[in-house]
């Protein structure tokens, strides 16, 4: 790891080690998990399903509407859980580097609560939905080996706080949507009031290491900008996963994701989704409108 | 029926805005022509074009290197028959 070559991270992160301590709880204990859930509501919301707003979701039978809202939520919560995998094992390796020294505390109940989170998704997949989805597949390359280290530094983290920020605009709605069953509402919610400090965190240390980038080399930015857009389009994809239409007895899952994806209203849902986050890249100067065409 | 090697050139061209054109020599992966981010599109496209599913764990990064690769290893099977 190249970490050497990057300053010391120092943040003010009393207010939220406080408030993970205080806000401390046990997961293994305090959900109620029942038996089986109600066979006619829905597990995700309607409309943050990957079809909705769109004719191809009126065509559908309400049995298949159904169908597909269960095994998208068991699609965003195996996404969760593989996202978790990958960050923690990011963020393990970094905890007592003398770079992060200084936000080790906090790494520490974030790398602990990440665990919890991963728990409680794949207990409601498995319980409830048999299995999770496997992880996308993946390039075995290098796709970043020609930006500096602070760069790649810099994506380690923003990924993280990417992927956190999309997740909770899901988690967000779905913690309070009553069509849900309690126990989907629950972990949506629980996993929300967790998300809020380590976006909090991830922005903070994102800041951090971009200002660390723009002051080594301000030419890097665009090319960073670029890759985060990028980024920012691979984790839409992924919420389409044609396994989770076949499974919901959808016919021609790749023509539908790909018709989908392009879809108008889902495209503006998509920009609804990254509203938060974009605004933040474009605050800090690294934004869509900065890559170099 | 259009053939599937020039849609596997558009898609490569639609990602890459400074490439004119996809030389049969390229290679895709040092290049950067084909990355992670893409990767999963890449592979849902090439099973649309097959009609084939594609197992991840079979996966070998040299079939994706350049397009007389990725030629031999998911159309020409499909030629053959």
């Amino acid at each position: 790891m190249a970490v050497r070559e990057i300053e010391p991270v120092v943040l003010e992160l009393d207010r939220l080690e406080q408030l993970a301590e205080s806000g401390y709880y046990n997961p293994y204990t305090m959900f109620d998990w029942p038996d089986t859930i109600e066979p006619d509501k829905p597990w995700m919301s309607e409309h943050l399903t990957t079809l909705g707003g769109t004719p191809m979701w009126d065509e559908l039978t309400r049995e298949q509407q159904l169908a597909l809202t269960r095994f998208e939520a068991i699609n965003f919560f195996s996404l969760n859980i593989h996202g978790i995998r990958e960050l923690m094992s990011d963020v393990v390796m970094r905890i007592h580097e003398k770079t992060y020294a200084d936000v080790s505390e906090f790494l520490h109940h974030f790398i602990g609560e990440e665990n919890e989170h991963m728990w409680f998704f794949a207990q409601f997949c498995l319980r409830y939905g048999g299995k999770l989805y496997p992880a996308q597949p993946t390039l075995k390359a290098d796709s970043v080996e020609h930006l500096s280290p602070i760069a790649r530094e810099l994506i380690v983290f923003a990924r993280i706080l990417i992927f956190e920020e999309i997740v909770d605009h899901y988690n967000a709605y779905m913690a309070t949507d009553q069509t849900l069953p309690h126990i989907a509402r629950e972990i949506n919610r629980v996993h929300h009031q967790d998300e809020s400090r380590h976006v909090a965190f991830g922005r903070m240390v994102f800041t951090n290491l971009l200002g660390q980038l723009v002051k080594r080399d301000p030419d890097e930015a665009p090319v960073v900008a670029e890759y985060l857009e990028n980024y920012l389009q691979y984790s839409i994809g992924t919420l389409y996963n044609p396994a989770a239409y076949r499974d919901a007895g959808i016919p021609d899952a790749l023509a539908l994701r790909r018709k989908a994806l392009a879809h108008p209203v889902r495209v503006e849902a998509h920009d609804q989704v990254l509203k938060r986050t974009r605004k933040f890249l474009s605050k800090s100067g690294v934004g869509r409108e900065t890559i170099k065409r | 029926m259009t053939d599937p090697m020039q849609a596997v050139q558009e898609f490569i061209l639609g990602r890459n805005p400074a490439l004119d054109r996809v030389s049969e020599d390229l290679d895709l992966i040092d290049s950067r022509a084909i990355n992670s981010l893409a990767f999963v599109e890449f592979i849902f496209l090439l099973e649309e074009l097959t009609g084939e599913s594609i197992d991840p764990e079979d996966l070998d990064l040299d079939d994706f290197r350049t397009l007389d690769a990725l030629e031999a290893r998911f159309f020409k099977k499909e030629a053959a028959r």
